[in-house]
């Protein structure tokens, strides 16, 4: 049964998203975990206190012990306790280019994941289930390879500079030339970092006296780049339209806290592919009240641009609007693009002023110039515009693949979280030890994936996070949907009761609280 | 995996008693802890009692009152290290509904004992200084305060 939402028409196509509640049991028997997890670890730090048991943290100094001491170790006790045991599962070495399949260093640990040591094997061809691959640019031969070679030899690694002293080159100018028309707006910026783009660009547009309404899901550059600007920040529910007008009313009709005061500029802050969720932005509805209140909107779109939309656009295509309702375009092109860094683009007078006052302009080193070619490189593929159809081709095979995907996830039986269309798809594990079985089974089976758990998440939503590419071929979708069918069925991860009315907003209690700035 | 790298909740700490089946587990927790306590059989019916309230009391007031700060690191450069679990939830707001659930549940257990007791003094007097070394540190008036600077650091 699909959700269509009219909403006066603001839809041109079904928006189909569901949170499937978690089953009460699930719930209990996953708090019941995390105590018997806490009351082992109390445990534990008792033993290496009283020296029954090595301690294998960094200690102080005997002759310091009693200084005021330096950090408090109840603050290292979930590191300690808990992710230790499961450590194994993040930060594995990779050793080749990480495209749908890669190649990693085999490590094994002989004290419970306090030390690893290589085997010296490389473990070859491992199904890459978690890299931002989405376009499958992440390849180390083809033509935005032989490109990037050939600027590297003639322009160099380094640039040395920043953007406003002897850092801007021809190439970058051509990139943002490109990135502009590509997005359909005036003119772009294109920074360093995608981190950096977010983080030191929005102390640039908003300042004190100005109100940043951020979703509760922002990316942490964006709440950083928030934070650092000095404005008001308030934050609404998850995608909930009437949590951010109920917001905006408020704002405007209240003004600024004591004074009472009309606020200088109100900001919009939302992401297009919320990476942990797998749920898209409903841009019509957000832009639509955007002209009604007469705010800001500041789209992020580091996992949408080149992953969604008939050509690749992004989110604005996706659901047929206009790239000039959006305030400031931001995006990163890590993801799809197969390179390093982030853009904005907007109007003229916006990115005119950005390059004169941005904090990455002035201060940070502009792209490499090999970088540089990759993303052109690729753009062009997107576009059409190097002669052939290949990237329509690959965007085209990405939308396959994520229907595909998530259709037979879902009959399997697997709660998934999010949208119909977006390549990220996350699967419910809910159980601190299911997070660390299921990665190092799905290893066992050469399949390599995310697996997140609290603090990264609430406390009873862990989640493994599967991140489709163009470059997955049918019989590599099928072989890891086979696998993980297996270790489902293994770790009795079918929890779906395929409700056929599945919840509509995340399940969360109705108040939620927030820090209040001194 | 840290804090903040999937949401921007600053301390998860705030949270963690509202979510989806916590008050149940809490419950099952009691009642299991209950049942063992019936099945020795050396405790009589008002002793088991009397000990599921008093080690239900001692365990809330360890986790909720006695401990401080988070077990994670958290980006705030650590406003709540020196508060309580107690004192964390919900960012400090007063009178919300995990707030109420944990000062009535203690209340509810220590009538059931009483009643099951049968108002002998020796159980009684145990059972009140119990219930109030759990009640007393939930006060609104009580927030943040360290009588005689006991846990203050």
């Amino acid at each position: 049964i699909n959700h269509i939402v009219h909403n006066g028409g603001l839809y041109k196509r079904p928006f189909n998203e569901a949170f499937e509640e978690t089953p009460m049991l699930v719930a209990v028997l996953t708090y019941v975990g995390y105590g018997v997890l806490t009351l082992f670890g109390y445990l534990r730090d008792f033993m290496r206190q009283w020296k029954i048991e090595k301690c294998q943290n960094a200690t102080e100094r005997e002759e310091q012990k009693d200084f005021v001491p330096l950090y408090q170790d109840f603050e290292n006790f979930y590191n300690r306790n808990l992710y230790m045991r499961i450590r194994d599962s993040w930060n594995r070495p990779i050793c080749s280019v990480p495209g749908a399949k890669v190649d990693m260093m085999e490590r094994v640990s002989h004290d419970y994941n306090w030390t690893f040591t290589y085997t010296g094997r490389v473990v070859k061809d491992i199904i890459n289930m978690g890299s931002y691959n989405y376009l499958g640019f992440a390849q180390k031969a083809g033509t935005c390879q032989e490109a990037a070679a050939k600027v590297l030899s003639h322009y160099g690694a380094g640039v040395c500079s920043t953007r406003q002293e002897m850092g801007n080159l021809d190439k970058h100018e051509e990139l943002e030339k490109l990135v502009a028309r590509f997005l359909g707006v005036e003119s772009a910026m294109a920074y360093g970092m995608g981190f950096a783009t977010n983080s030191m660009n929005i102390p640039a547009l908003v300042g004190k006296g100005c109100l940043i309404l951020s979703d509760e899901l922002n990316h942490a550059s964006l709440v950083l780049g928030a934070r650092l600007s000095g404005a008001t920040i308030r934050i609404f529910k998850h995608n909930n339209m009437q949590s951010l007008e109920k917001l905006l009313k408020d704002a405007i009709v209240h003004g600024q806290p004591r004074t009472r005061r009309p606020w200088k500029k109100i900001l919009i802050l939302v992401e297009g592919i919320y990476s942990m969720e797998g749920s898209i932005v409903r841009l019509p509805e957000v832009i639509a009240l955007k002209k009604k209140y007469k705010s800001y909107l500041y789209l992020d779109e580091a996992h949408s641009i080149g992953a969604l939309g008939p050509s690749g656009r992004g989110v604005v295509e996706y659901f047929g609007l206009s790239p000039e309702d959006v305030d400031v375009m931001m995006g990163t092109f890590t993801k799809s693009f197969g390179a390093a860094g982030g853009y904005i683009g907007g109007k003229k007078e916006l990115i005119d002023y950005l390059r004169t006052y941005s904090h990455s302009a002035v201060y940070a080193t502009s792209l490499s110039p090999p970088v540089v070619e990759q993303i052109i490189t690729s753009m062009k593929c997107i576009m059409g515009e190097d002669g052939t159809t290949v990237g329509k081709a690959r965007v085209q095979q990405l939308a396959e693949n994520t229907r595909y995907f998530r259709r037979r996830l879902k009959e399997m039986g697997f709660i998934i979280y999010g949208n119909e269309d977006s390549p990220v798809v996350p699967l419910m594990l809910y159980m601190p030890a299911k997070i660390g079985a299921f990665g190092r089974e799905m290893l066992k089976r050469n399949i390599g994936v995310v697996v997140v758990g609290f603090p990264a998440t609430p406390i009873i939503e862990s989640r493994a996070r599967f991140c489709l590419s163009a470059a997955h071929t049918k019989e590599m979708l099928d072989t890891a949907l086979k696998e993980i069918n297996e270790v489902g069925d293994l770790l009795q991860l079918k929890y779906s009761r395929h409700r056929l009315v599945p919840l509509l907003d995340r399940p969360f209690d109705e108040t939620t609280y927030e820090e209040t700035e001194d | 995996m840290n804090v903040g790298v999937a949401h921007s909740e600053v301390n998860p700490n705030t949270r963690v008693m509202n979510s989806r089946g916590m008050w149940l587990t809490y419950a099952l927790g009691v009642g299991m802890l209950h049942i063992v306590l019936l099945s020795i059989p050396f405790f009589s019916v008002p002793v088991a009692w009397t000990l599921t309230n008093v080690i239900h009391n001692l365990g809330m007031y360890v986790f909720l009152h006695a401990v401080k700060g988070t077990p994670f690191e958290t980006p705030d450069q650590g406003k709540a290290r020196l508060l309580t679990h107690w004192e964390q939830l919900d960012y400090g707001v007063q009178f919300t509904s995990s707030r109420k659930f944990f000062t009535i549940s203690p209340i509810i257990l220590y009538f059931l004992t009483s009643f099951y007791t049968k108002y002998d003094s020796t159980h009684f007097i145990l059972n009140t200084t119990s219930l109030l070394t759990v009640l007393i540190p939930k006060l609104p008036q009580l927030h943040g305060v360290r009588i005689f600077g006991i846990n203050k650091y």
